[in-house]
């Protein structure tokens, strides 16, 4: 299987593919509307130097853009979550669940939280499906 | 809405903030939520374990409190875990009523009947814990 840079254009694209080619996506987030994006605090120690943003977007089903963006793309989006280079990563390698990382205050959302937790099903998809990305991350490469 | 309805005193608490958003979010755009919301009396105290975390929630008639930890003597004490608590917020609500008998629902009595979710008061205010779960709610 392929491994990807971690928060680079070709593991958004794989990320991407893998939401696009999901049965059980489609049929899970048929109802869902909107944009989200991440923001991943710097962290030069971890190879992070500078903010990342990254902007993705889906509707009834499909996908739209994934996109590495400026920070005013990213605060553009109909739900912004923001967290440290490595809660992302955590959450990215299933260690740490991203509803419990809100709860304890390590990930933020900005947006209508009553249309996420509506949605919950559609968010933790995304996440699997995240999960599923071989991926090469900057502090272990 | 008016200011102040929501008094969140435990800012230091994260769960906390998501509470007050949350029931914020729900009680502006559900006036039958609200109706609700205007009629409770009492105190809840909500603890996630798992992450030891705690807040409590005092209602009195259109206004709430939220304190850190557990304050005073909750008429309801709801212990689950962290990545648990949403799914009390996913159960429907059918004649007035929340129901159990769809996936959320179902969902919510196995962790009842498998001790993974707690509720102190379950069989004694039931009304209070309706009332709670009607306002929760974001179906």
């Amino acid at each position: 299987m392929a491994k990807y840079n971690a928060m680079t254009q070709e593991w958004l694209d794989a990320w991407k593919q893998k939401i696009a080619t999901s049965k059980e996506y489609k049929e899970i987030a048929k109802n869902w509307e909107g944009s989200v994006s991440i923001i991943v605090n710097p962290d030069p120690e971890k190879g992070i130097p500078e903010p990342i943003y990254v902007f993705t977007d889906y509707w009834h089903g499909d996908v739209l853009d994934f996109l590495i963006c400026d920070k005013a793309k990213a605060e553009s989006a109909r739900f912004v979550m923001s967290g440290d280079y490595t809660r992302w990563k955590q959450v990215a390698k299933k260690e740490v669940d991203s509803t419990k990382a809100l709860m304890q205050g390590k990930l933020k959302l900005k947006g209508d939280l009553t249309y996420v937790v509506r949605n919950i099903k559609t968010v933790n998809k995304v996440i699997d499906l995240l999960c599923e990305i071989e991926t090469i991350w900057p502090d272990e490469a | 809405m008016e200011e102040g309805f929501i008094e969140n005193r435990a800012t230091s608490v994260p769960f906390a903030g998501i509470l007050a958003d949350l029931l914020t979010a729900n009680l502006t755009q559900r006036s039958e939520k609200r109706a609700v919301y205007d009629n409770m009396r009492g105190t809840v105290a909500i603890e996630l374990v798992d992450i030891e975390t705690a807040v409590t929630l005092v209602f009195a008639a259109g206004k709430l409190r939220i304190e850190e930890g557990i304050v005073g003597r909750p008429e309801i004490v709801i212990r689950t875990a962290s990545d648990r608590v949403m799914d009390l917020n996913a159960l429907r609500i059918v004649g007035g009523l929340p129901w159990y008998f769809d996936e959320a629902g179902r969902r919510v009595l196995s962790h009842l009947v498998s001790g993974r979710l707690k509720i102190k008061g379950l069989f004694t205010h039931p009304l209070l814990l309706t009332q709670l779960t009607k306002i929760m709610s974001v179906m």
